[in-house]
């Protein structure tokens, strides 16, 4: 790849036009260019983090609505999720440096929380006779949702430390490249999100053949995010962007695709109040699209690696 | 709808519009056969006509005037048999499973009652189909017989009731299984998925019940088939030659005549044969397709006794279908049992009325004793079975002397249990009172009248001597006279009989088909 790299700096890429700070090409970036980069593709992690802690509120706020919040923990993850959403605002519009640590702090706290979500509903599962069964894992508290924290936690923990890191220093997380860290951790968790959709959907039996867009498209994004992420970086990404592009436009219609669901149910929207509970959730498909964000961040990250390496134009990044 | 003069002579008239004559109406439509198909019940529209109240749905039941007798009476009415088009189906259970393969030979194979004259892999084969057409939501894995494909919707979610029948289960180490229901679990075509407010056996007022009414009835429409409601059939004439020519029905009060090519009687296993009998003719004095003098015999209904108890937890039973799990632990386990036959028991949800008058009939309970006892319906659990009865040549229907509001002779059912049925059912009240026993259900009490499906009374088999019909439901005696419903079973299996009568039905269009292609109708 790296072999053409020099004719393509003469012919740009298309994927997405060209920050305008890099457009004049050079070996190396410039200090302001590795600004750029890292303060988009923070701003994109937070973004991403947010979407996916908005859609983790209404969600939980509806499904344990529908439980009757009979056990008082079901109120942690609506909590949790209000504060995430709140720091992930935070640190979208703050100057670099303020509240960094506090958000820090509460990216961590979104991340345990998930966890803990992740073992209560695992223990609900098992709990239930039948234990592991189909049964169970289609309608007990469904394993997939409390991770969404997990990701959102760890997609805002990215930003800050992306944030925190000098443009003249590679970003690293424990140790590893961030821009790594974020493609690998954005793949599995868009493989996990496709798995919760796959299970969901196959509950509905495929009815609607629109049901299978988020069980074949995202996985293949996915997967060229995840072989980004393990290969040496290069320039641009193309066929990945517009893979997650797709994907992005999937968890938007999606929702639309939901709101038709509860149309379809007894009573359609005329009986909101029982077919939002009951219906498909309408905030859950949103979180293609934020994962789709945070993978063109990580591309982003990826192609200023390869740039700070000195093999592309760091212009080959999407806006 | 496309209508035919009654001076049209139609491929097919069909008598009733139910299991078997709502399946028969679609796919014969749907081959191209012109077809008639006349039920005595109104033609319902779920989503204006039936409202949430169980007395009120009374009107679905066949409630005409019939005489039971002998040592142990059937309860007619509601809980066995339907009137209206789309038949008893509108206010089954859904419960939709598959006989177990033995029981078509179950008199070579299991040394009681009698073969049936199909192959299970075939009638293995017209499962599926009527599993597809239904959307039956059912189990990934169904833990007996042998494998089938995929149910096309997946099992509904579990109401309380039902979990605590799996745990019941696995306490005495038996499997249990999320019941294959005929609603649907997620939206299909008109059908809402199912809303789990338990109406079902009362109409279901959302149309997520996939019934005749809301599957068959519209195919059949769809591909040019008549239903004419509200027409009730008295009699089948017959020429000279011994061939059926049509069908005598009251409509609106008026005697008419639709002439035929064919008639199908799919009217249960009462109406049946009470439409055969009260056809006699000179030619055939004892009734049409009677020769063998079996038309009315076998007559065979399903022990559905119960264990009820009281859970110390809230349950709220009456949410969702009733029978969301099941265990057919005693229909496949040979070992151990001093009966022939077998049960399966499945999860209930009786709604307040149906509970006072089991705590009427079965406990005896009134006043103050009985207010006490309905205080506590938020508790109750209970299991019921459906269970084997053997066919037995004197239980029977014939013709009394009394006459309905159509001025036709009525049914008079006579039945007796065997031996053999008390012993299975005091197995199954034994089982099932361990299993709720075994979940710390207190204050357990048996139902041990309950009977509920009906079937035989027109039974198939291999020769005009010993059945009425032959394997492709058409009369040995009658060549253009078919009869295809639960009234020709053999024997009635341990399972609920309707997805079995749809296997059949559809067959026997496929055979029709077949013939026809042959010149042999
Ligand atoms: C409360 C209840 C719950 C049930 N639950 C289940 C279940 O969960 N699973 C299961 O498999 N089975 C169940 N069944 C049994 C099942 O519904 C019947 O076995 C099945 O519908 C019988 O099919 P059929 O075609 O023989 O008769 P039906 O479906 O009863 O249809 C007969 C039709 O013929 C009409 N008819 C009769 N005589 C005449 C005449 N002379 N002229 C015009 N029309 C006539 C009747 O009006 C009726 O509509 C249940 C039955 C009841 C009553
Ligand atoms: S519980 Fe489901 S199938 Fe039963 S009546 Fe209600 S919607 Fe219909």
């Amino acid at each position: 790849m790296t072999k053409d790299a020099d004719n393509r700096s003469a012919a740009p890429p298309i994927s997405g036009g060209a920050i305008p700070e890099a457009s004049n090409i050079a070996r190396a970036p410039s200090r302001p260019a590795t600004d750029r980069v890292y303060e988009r593709s923070a701003h994109d992690l937070h973004a991403a983090a947010g979407l996916i802690a908005l859609s983790v509120l209404l969600d939980s706020a509806v499904e344990h609505y529908r439980g009757s919040y009979h056990n008082k923990a079901m109120f942690t993850p609506l909590v949790t999720a209000t504060i995430t959403l709140t720091a992930t605002a935070h640190g979208l519009r703050a100057p670099a440096g303020l509240g960094h640590a506090g958000r820090r702090g509460i990216f961590v706290l979104a991340v345990a929380t998930g966890a803990v979500g992740t073992g209560f509903h695992v223990y609900d599962i098992l709990a239930k006779p039948g234990g592991i069964s189909w049964q169970n894992l289609f309608y007990a508290a469904p394993l997939g949702a409390p991770s969404a924290l997990i990701v959102s936690g760890l997609a805002g923990f990215l930003a800050e430390h992306i944030r925190a890191t000098p443009p003249d220093e590679s970003a690293r997380v424990f140790g590893h490249s961030v821009s790594r860290s974020a493609a690998l951790g954005s793949a599995l968790a868009l493989v996990g999100t496709s798995a919760e959709a796959a299970l969901l959907h196959f509950r509905g039996a495929f009815q609607n053949p629109a049901m299978f867009f988020p069980v074949t498209l995202p996985p293949v994004a996915a997967g060229l995010l995840g072989f980004a992420g393990l290969r040496p970086a290069v320039g641009a990404y193309p066929v990945t962007q517009a893979c997650l592009t797709a994907t992005a436009a999937i968890g938007l219609a999606g929702t639309g695709f939901h709101a038709y669901g509860v149309a379809r149910a007894m009573g359609g929207w005329r009986n909101w109040h029982q077919n939002l509970l009951d219906g498909p959730p309408i905030p859950t498909p949103p979180s293609f699209a934020a994962l789709a964000l945070a993978g063109r961040a990580a591309l982003r990250l990826l192609a200023h690696d390869a740039s700070r390496a000195g093999h592309t134009p760091a212009r080959a990044v999407p806006p | 709808m496309r209508c035919h003069a009654d001076t049209d002579t139609v491929d097919f008239v069909i008598v009733g519009t139910g299991a078997g004559g709502g399946t028969l109406a679609a796919r014969l439509a749907e081959q191209g056969f012109s077809v008639v198909a006349l039920d005595a019940g109104p033609f319902f529209r779920p989503l204006l006509d039936f409202a949430s109240d169980e007395t009120a749905q009374n009107q679905l039941f066949w409630t005409d005037k019939r005489v039971s007798s002998g040592t142990n009476p059937i309860k007619m009415g509601g809980n066995n048999s339907g009137k209206a088009v789309g038949g008893s189906t509108v206010h089954f259970a859904m419960v939709s499973l598959r006989f177990r393969p033995e029981w078509f030979k179950s008199r070579s194979i299991l040394g009681y009652g009698a073969d049936w004259p199909l192959d299970w892999a075939e009638m293995w084969h017209y499962y599926s189909m009527a599993e597809q057409a239904l959307a039956i939501a059912g189990p990934i894995h169904y833990p007996w017989g042998p494998k089938r494909p995929r149910y096309p919707y997946r099992a509904h979610e579990l109401n309380a009731a039902a979990k605590l029948l799996a745990r019941g289960c696995e306490a005495l180490g038996y499997r249990w299984s999320e019941t294959p229901l005929a609603t649907v679990s997620a939206p299909r075509g008109k059908s809402p998925p199912c809303v789990y407010r338990g109406f079902c056996r009362f109409g279901c007022s959302t149309n997520a019940k996939q019934s005749a009414l809301t599957v068959w009835i519209p195919r059949a429409l769809k591909a040019g088939a008549e239903i004419r409601d509200l027409a009730m059939a008295g009699r089948i004439d017959v020429d000279h030659q011994g061939c059926a020519t049509g069908v005598h029905y009251v409509r609106e009060g008026q005697w008419r005549f639709q002439n035929a090519r064919n008639v199908i009687v799919c009217g249960y296993a009462i109406e049946t044969p009470r439409l055969l009998l009260n056809s006699e003719t000179a030619c055939f004095p004892d009734g049409l397709a009677n020769s063998s003098g079996l038309v009315g015999r076998y007559l065979m209904t399903q022990a559905n006794q119960a264990a009820w108890g009281r859970m110390e937890d809230e349950v709220r039973w009456y949410k969702g279908p009733p029978s969301l799990a099941l265990t057919e632990h005693w229909n496949y386990e040979d070992r151990g049992k001093d009966f022939f036959g077998g049960y399966c028991w499945m999860g209930q949800g009786p709604l307040p009325i149906e509970w006072v008058s089991v705590q009427t009939s079965a406990r005896g309970l009134w006043g103050p004793a009985l207010r006490t006892e309905m205080m506590d319906y938020n508790h109750q659990i209970g299991v019921k079975m459906v269970g084997e009865m053997l066919p037995n040549e004197d239980n029977r229907v014939t013709l009394d002397d009394d006459t309905d509001q159509y001025g036709l002779p009525i049914p008079r059912i006579t039945y007796e249990w065997s031996e053999n049925d008390k012993r299975l059912i005091n197995h199954a009240l034994n089982q099932m009172t361990m299993s709720l026993a075994a979940i710390g259900a207190t204050r357990i009490f048996p139902q041990d009248d309950d009977t509920n499906h009906l079937a035989g009374t027109a039974r198939m088999g291999f020769n005009r001597e010993t059945s009425v019909v032959n394997s492709d439901c058409r009369s040995w005696d009658i060549p253009n006279l078919w009869i295809c419903d639960g009234s020709v079973f053999p024997t009635t299996g341990g399972v609920n009989p309707a997805l079995t009568i749809q296997a059949l039905a559809l067959r026997t269009a496929d055979r029709i088909k077949h013939l026809a292609a042959r010149r042999e109708l």
